[in-house]
């Protein structure tokens, strides 16, 4: 397998068919708080893609070029935090400047993006899987990449089922949760094609 | 026992070494420098131009978020009252201290402005009221409000507390079927005034503590009041005769008008004279 090929698996694998939410199930948070409409799906759908990307990169150099240089692989956790809640502190003062009505509807949930596990989480994975450092970026733009898609197709699903007639029982929460239910069983077709 | 626990002890102490440690916290704080560095010259050039006035503003309101000045909560209502100085007595949590405050800030001088409360337009207690029927319905005014005749007053106090739930500043009462507003815990955010259903409540600035009210709501002519309510307007007309200045009748209910609200002894005298005693003071300051 050539480099392209094995990077177009990698963008594929973490972006569908190891899709960080649906599969892995991580940063359901957003994924089920911030999903009301398209536009604020998307728009938390790129702040996290930013977020992933710049970290999933600036580890991969911490955690290669100093940390496993120096034998100090048991820093990576606490390293790749101050990355994530750095990059997230960027991307607020970023976003409060350009966009300050995406600012507002945000709300917690931006600074939350820190604690966001899918962040965590594919950072990790990439340590885990070894990848090389171009397969980092790929991997890490694919995971947001695929958080952004599965955020999106939420946000048009929630924006129908608002006129939806759903039993009483089942408003609200409990509509969302079967929703992104049979989303995860759409998905598992994926799994294998990798 | 003693040596074994001394031996385990140096055993992982020997795992550390002091320079390994030394390592890991001089690897972690160049990385956190690189970040603090790379935030500072950030911050330096995101910086968001905010209105300082408006965020002095924002500091000195009681941050309720009641929604009572007609705007989304504090935040809104900061960015709002720099616009239009208008707004300024808006806030009515804060009071006359916050429109004393925001005025320093803006650097006006603010006119004294009466804080809006809530007054209950009625009076009429259970035992007040002659009704010809009893309801054993749903215990909610808005739920009763349907149904014909639930109490024989088509304009009286239900009594069952839509909004006392409703208030949030736990300011209403209900004492014998009638809803009496404690104004130590008012701040006037209307909130009761949406849910009574028979919009008993009205907002009243507080031009002086007490403050005179009608306590009835009643529009009907006096045989109907007479025949269920004990304690209604009958449109007499007497207040009216005493203090023309300062009463006026609208339909069989006498009201005060309270731009012309000032004469204490024409009032006082009307109070004496009502043959209902209607004229009930609230406030604060009032003895009830």
């Amino acid at each position: 397998m050539n480099s392209e090929t094995s990077l177009i698996m990698v963008f594929i694998s973490l972006a569908i068919v190891n899709n960080l939410v649906l599969i892995k199930f991580l940063g359901i948070c957003p994924y089920l708080g911030v999903s009301k409409r398209v536009d604020m799906a998307f728009g938390m759908g790129c702040a996290v893609t930013f977020v992933i990307t710049i970290s999933g990169t600036v580890t991969w150099l911490i955690n290669n070029l100093i940390l496993q240089k120096i034998g100090m692989g048991y820093l990576k956790y606490i390293a790749f935090i101050m990355v994530i809640a750095s990059m997230v502190q960027l991307v607020e003062m970023y976003v409060r400047k350009f966009f300050p009505s995406l600012y507002e509807s945000f709300g917690i949930f931006l600074p939350l993006i820190t604690t966001n596990c899918a962040i965590l989480g594919t950072c990790l994975f990439i340590d885990l899987w070894d990848f090389t450092f171009l397969q980092a970026v790929v991997a890490s733009f694919g995971g947001g990449l695929g958080f952004t898609l599965v955020i999106c197709m939420m946000g048009g699903i929630r924006e129908h089922l608002e006129w939806a007639d759903v039993p009483k029982a089942l408003k609200g929460a409990g509509i969302t949760l079967i929703t992104a239910g049979i989303m995860t069983l759409a998905f598992m077709g994926f799994s294998g094609m990798i | 026992m003693i040596c074994s626990g001394t031996i385990v002890l140096h055993n992982i102490l020997a795992g550390f070494s002091i320079s390994s440690i030394g390592i890991a916290g001089v690897t972690l704080l160049a990385v956190g420098m690189v970040f603090v560095i790379i935030l500072t010259i950030a911050n330096a050039k995101l910086k968001v131009q905010q209105d300082p006035t408006v965020e002095a503003i924002m500091n000195i309101l009681p941050g309720a978020n009641c929604g009572g000045c007609g705007l989304a909560g504090c935040g809104a209502y900061a960015e709002a009252v720099v616009k239009d100085h208008g707004l300024m007595g808006k806030c009515g949590p804060g009071g006359e201290a916050t429109v004393g405050e925001i005025a320093a800030i803006l650097g006006i001088e603010a006119e004294a402005s009466a804080p809006v409360r809530a007054v209950v337009h009625c009076s009429a207690k259970t035992d007040d009221q002659i009704n010809t029927v009893i309801y054993h319905g749903v215990k909610s005014c808005a739920e009763a409000q349907m149904v014909e005749g639930v109490i024989d007053c088509p304009y009286g106090c239900l009594g069952f507390g839509d909004c006392a739930d409703a208030c949030e500043f736990a300011a209403i009462d209900i004492d014998q079927g009638l809803a009496i507003i404690k104004y130590d815990n008012c701040v006037g955010c209307g909130a009761c005034v949406q849910t009574c259903p028979r919009r008993l409540i009205e907002l009243l600035p507080m031009r002086e503590d007490p403050l005179m009210i009608i306590a009835c709501s009643s529009l009907d002519k006096a045989k109907n009041v007479r025949g269920y309510c004990k304690v209604g307007c009958v449109g007499c007309r007497l207040c009216v005769k005493l203090a023309p200045n300062m009463f006026r009748m609208e339909q069989s209910l006498a009201v005060i008008d309270y731009e012309k609200y000032s004469d204490k002894e024409e009032r006082d005298k009307a109070q004496q004279k009502c043959p209902r005693s209607l004229m009930i003071y609230v406030g604060k300051k009032s003895e009830s």
